[in-house]
């Protein structure tokens, strides 16, 4: 039993860490909680689901619907937040242009689909299981699991050992020196939040696969718990956010068999953690110091 | 000559249409919103039913307005309050969810505007209300008609229920129906919660399986029950599911849950199978031609039934824009042909309908049995 | 002081006749959205007094409307009704104990709304900006998981009905009259100086003097106490109430009107509710076939909203008054 718990936990956790990494990377930059990030797991899911329905062949699916929706994650730095950074606007204006862009999204999605769940379809290979001792684990669950550690992998090769990757993290420092130097910053945060879509997406497809049932809003609550993830972990370190995403997904998992009467409760773990770390220590796990490291 | 009796005739069928008013019924349903798959199969059955009854004896032409209440309450309150003030109905069909029915009751008691809501199966939607009616049975019936099926066909000497607290209509029937299995000599082992919402149930399928009832009964609606259903084949837990009208939505169910779905049995207000009287049959076969045989929800009956019930009651009306007249005339509708059966509706708002059980076998409803009240 | 007291008076009075006059006058649909409208000015002027007065950017007042509608409710259901109704877990005798009429329910809720506020304001304010945002966002989250799971007290998702109708045009115009009178008495005080300084420089404020943990703590209980009036006021008129209802949606609205009013300016605020409460009843007609569509295309209103949002953000950021008060405009203008 205890297995199966771990593996359930491990792959919830996955998908937290995946939607965490981008708000970590964007609040890293510009200091930013994108709301609308949540929704861009949505966004992915529906792409998936439109592209899987055009075409048989779901791998191809899925690269279009990731390719897409960083897309729209980059547009709407471009349209939304640019133009008010560059206005110098205070801070409060960019959170409620991202909780105006957030709303967007998922009233579009709600008008063009409709607020009933879609069926999400995929190839029948994910259901499949194996079992060991007694824990049966389904195919998808440990194709997330991997899938995000090699993911997890590259993003630090990336933001540690290229140029661009250390462009990101001098940004995260000080953009403005970065600015001076003459390196196209802004192109970097596009970067930014492609990669950030990116993983999103791909979390909110892996989300599709256990959880077969998308709605506009599916994004909401996933997001602003992943966003708790990443500010448990510390904000601003993704190694961080994929540890904060991990113990939100194992907490989730093991505070419900433990404590079945608390079950109702659960959505509100990731509130409690936030409040907590926000309280006592907000740089949280990783301690990032924003005055002192990066990433 | 000729020309003076064309004329005279034209003349006359104009000015009877023209002297013929337009009476008009306000629906209000979630059009749209997480249960407008709901709102829209009723939709279809209201309209079909205008399609086959456009206007009343008197030729009186019967308009419907439309409002969308997104399934929440003040939408709902405000749609009502436009409908009786604005666009003048003398009559109103909705609202969907027994929720949403509560926030329709008092504003039509104030008003006097004669209502029925299709398919609101919580007792205290009807409460001390002369205007306030539906055409469903509601849910103590609908939990002793579970536990009935449950002892009766099923055999089953033990039970889990499941709960999604947070639908009054989950918490509502589960009640019944464990009042009346106890009644019954069967025994509840555990009761599970869920909430609306949630994905993820591996935990409380862990506990199923732990206990091993014969059934489960989770009354709840299409979108978790596909998922548990789902999760419950991927863990290789093979138990009887029993289930309430929730899961009628059988397009979302089977869509999410697909082969996982067989063998799940619910109760109904109807299915095509069983069609009881003669404007059923015809119902079922308008039904199928005009939404390309499409079978017929049940939710779209008790909508088309609503219609047929309102204008039954207009038309025994000498005014049949008199609200008082058309409330009074609904609560003594005797024995009206309807699609899911003959109609009898009294005093209390509330009529005595029979329940069918259905199960579900490849994305359709097959009719297993009805149980009479 | 006295030419106030008349002035205060004479507005009162002008005010309760004409709504007067409206509810034996107008038809239904429209009064029940002058209700509706009254309610919100409420909410939104007291919203703005921690949001654009004191520039503490809160995210949780619907957790506060949402205690102060239940408290309301619970306070005016009898014993019987409360017994009939809670169906997954029987009430506790506090609960059934509880019972009061229409004004004290009212006052009560804001009182519990204000001490809930004092409590929060210990954890809340320790942080700034934006992780102040998230935490009032968490708070109002976790108060709405404990309505629909701590149904011995709040009969859960299931919600409460049967509540007396007793909000009506008059009552909630009183209200509005008290509310508003009392945040611009606030507002043009020593109090309100201090949080507008907060708002402006929360350090330098800090430096010459002003207690910032106290202003924000009294800015903060005066909006939860308003916030739960007006919650009270919403439970009376709806006549049933469920957690849903007190979702963040509650908020994103607040927060338009409040921002399209202009953060800071109390008759912006109410210039705002009644652009958006009114607009989002007319806007109705995107949802329907219209003239620019001939099919229904359900949620476009929705849509259409979000986007003015963005749009008021990227190009008139002040919002219509910015922080400056109508009769500041006038002023000028002569």
């Amino acid at each position: 039993m205890i297995l199966q718990q771990f593996f359930n936990a491990i792959s919830l956790g996955s998908m937290y860490a995946l939607i965490a990494i981008g708000y970590t990377m964007v609040y890293g930059v510009l200091r930013l909680i994108n709301f609308a990030h949540g929704d861009i797991m949505m966004v992915g899911a529906f792409f998936a689901f439109i592209f899987f329905s055009l075409s048989s062949n779901f791998f191809l699916a899925v690269l279009l619907a990731i390719v897409a929706a960083s897309v729209v994650g980059a547009l709407t730095y471009k349209v939304a937040y640019k133009p008010l950074l560059d206005k110098n606007a205070p801070k409060i204006s960019l959170l409620i242009t991202a909780i105006g862009v957030s709303f967007f999204l998922e009233n579009l999605f709600n008008m063009i689909f409709g607020g009933t769940p879609q069926a999400f379809n995929y190839p029948p290979f994910f259901d499949q299981t194996i079992e060991i001792s007694h824990a049966i684990i389904t195919y998808s669950s440990i194709v997330t699991i991997v899938i995000t550690i090699f993911v997890l992998c590259i993003v630090l090769w990336f933001l540690n050992r290229t140029k661009y990757g250390m462009a990101i993290k001098a940004i995260a420092f000080d953009i403005d020196t970065v600015k001076l130097m003459g390196i196209n910053v802004d192109f970097l945060i596009v970067l930014v939040f492609v990669i950030g879509s990116m993983l999103a997406s791909l979390g909110g497809i892996f989300y599709a696969i256990s959880y077969p049932s998308i709605d506009p809003l599916m994004g909401v609550l996933v997001g602003l718990k992943a966003f708790a993830a990443a500010v448990l972990g510390g904000i601003g370190s993704v190694l961080g956010a994929a540890i904060g995403g991990f113990i939100l997904g194992f907490s989730e998992v093991f505070i419900v068999a433990f404590f079945p009467d608390l079950a109702g409760y659960k959505d509100a773990i990731a509130f409690v953690f936030l409040i907590f770390i926000l309280l006592f220590r907000p740089t949280g796990i990783m301690g990032i110091d924003f005055e002192k490291q990066r990433f | 000559m000729k020309k003076t009796i064309l004329t005279l005739g034209i003349s006359a069928l104009i000015s009877t249409n023209l002297l013929a008013k337009d009476i008009k019924i306000g629906v209000v349903m979630p059009l749209t919103g997480a249960i407008a798959g709901y709102g829209q199969m009723t939709k279809k059955g209201i309209d079909l039913a205008h399609e086959m009854q456009p206007t009343l004896n008197n030729k009186d032409k019967i308009v419907l307005v439309y409002v969308d209440n997104a399934g929440d309450k003040a939408q709902t309150a405000n749609a009502v309050n436009r409908l009786i003030s604005k666009d003048k109905v003398v009559a109103i069909i909705g609202a969907l969810t027994s929720s949403n029915s509560l926030v329709v009751a008092p504003i039509i008691k104030k008003y006097h505007t004669p209502t029925v809501a299709p398919v609101a199966t919580n007792k205290r939607v009807t409460y001390a209300n002369p205007y306030m009616n539906r055409a469903c049975f509601i849910d103590p019936f609908q939990g002793k008609v579970a536990a009935k099926f449950a002892v009766d066909n099923l055999h089953a000497k033990t039970a889990v229920v499941i709960i999604d607290k947070s639908q009054a209509y989950s918490a509502g029937l589960a009640k019944n129906f464990i009042k009346d299995y106890k009644k019954r000599g069967g025994k509840v082992l555990k009761v599970l919660f869920i909430t609306s919402g949630d994905k993820d149930f591996k935990a409380i399928l862990s506990s199923i399986k732990a206990a091993n009832p014969d059934i489960v009964y989770a009354p709840l609606y299409a979108p978790e029950m596909a998922l548990i259903l789902k999760q419950a084949k991927t863990l290789g837990i093979h138990k009887q599911f029993l289930a309430g009208d929730g899961v009628s939505d059988l397009k979302t169910l089977t869509g999410v849950a697909k082969d996982a779905s067989n063998n799940l049995m619910y109760s109904d207000h109807f299915n095509e199978a069983a069609a009881p009287t003669k404007l059923s049959k015809q119902f079922v076969a308008k039904y199928h031609q005009k939404y390309n045989n499409e079978q017929v929800p049940s939710f779209a009956a008790n909508g088309a039934d609503s219609y047929f019930i309102i204008v039954n009651a207009m038309n025994k009306c000498k005014n049949p824009a008199d609200k008082e007249c058309v409330a009074k005339n609904i609560t003594k509708t005797k024995k009206l042909e309807g699609v899911t059966g003959y109609i009898t509706i009294p005093k209390s708002g509330n009529p005595t309908k029979s329940a069918v059980i259905n199960q579900v076998q490849d994305s359709k409803a097959v009719y297993k049995a009805t149980v009479n009240p | 002081m006295s030419k106030y007291f008349i002035r205060l008076a004479l507005i009162s009075a002008a005010v309760m006749i004409l709504l007067y006059i409206s509810m034996q006058y107008l038809d239904s649909y429209t009064v029940m959205i002058l209700e509706n409208l009254g309610i919100f000015i409420i909410l939104a002027v007291s919203y703005n007094l921690i949001n654009g007065v004191t520039g503490q950017f809160s995210l949780e007042p619907n957790g506060f409307v949402a205690i102060g509608a239940y408290v309301t409710a619970l306070l005016l259901l009898d014993k019987n009704a409360k017994l009939d109704q809670f169906m997954l877990s029987d009430p506790s005798d506090f609960i059934l104990a509880i019972h009061s009429s229409f004004v004290p329910a009212l006052l009560i809720s804001g009182i519990v709304a204000s001490l809930v506020a004092f409590m929060l304001a210990f954890a809340v304010f320790r942080v700034r900006g934006d992780y102040l945002a998230i935490v009032t966002l968490g708070f109002g989250f976790i108060i709405r998981i404990f309505a629909v799971n701590q149904s011995e007290y709040t009969n859960g998702s299931m919600g409460l009905s049967g509540i007396s109708n007793e909000a009506n045009l008059m009552w909630i115009g009183v209200f509005v009259l008290i509310s508003i009178t009392v945040v611009l008495n606030i507002v043009y005080s020593k109090f309100g100086r201090a949080m507008k300084a907060i708002r402006d420089d929360e350090d330098a404020a800090e430096a010459i003097g002003v207690d910032v943990f106290k202003i924000k703590t009294y800015a903060f209980m005066t909006s939860a106490f308003f916030e739960g009036v007006g919650g009270g006021l919403m439970a009376s008129l709806l006549t049933t109430i469920s957690p849903e209802q007190f979702s963040f949606m509650l908020t994103f609205e607040l927060l338009i009107i409040i921002v399209l009013g202009g953060l800071g300016s109390i008759s912006g605020s109410i210039l705002g509710t009644i652009i958006v409460i009114a607009g989002m009843e007319w806007l109705r007609f995107l949802d329907e076939p219209n003239f620019f569509s001939d099919t229904a295309h359900p949620g476009l209103r929705m849509v259409v909203f979000s986007v003015i949002l963005i749009l008021i953000m990227l190009f008139a950021r002040k919002g219509i008054l910015g922080n400056k008060e109508l009769w500041d405009i006038v002023k000028v203008k002569k």
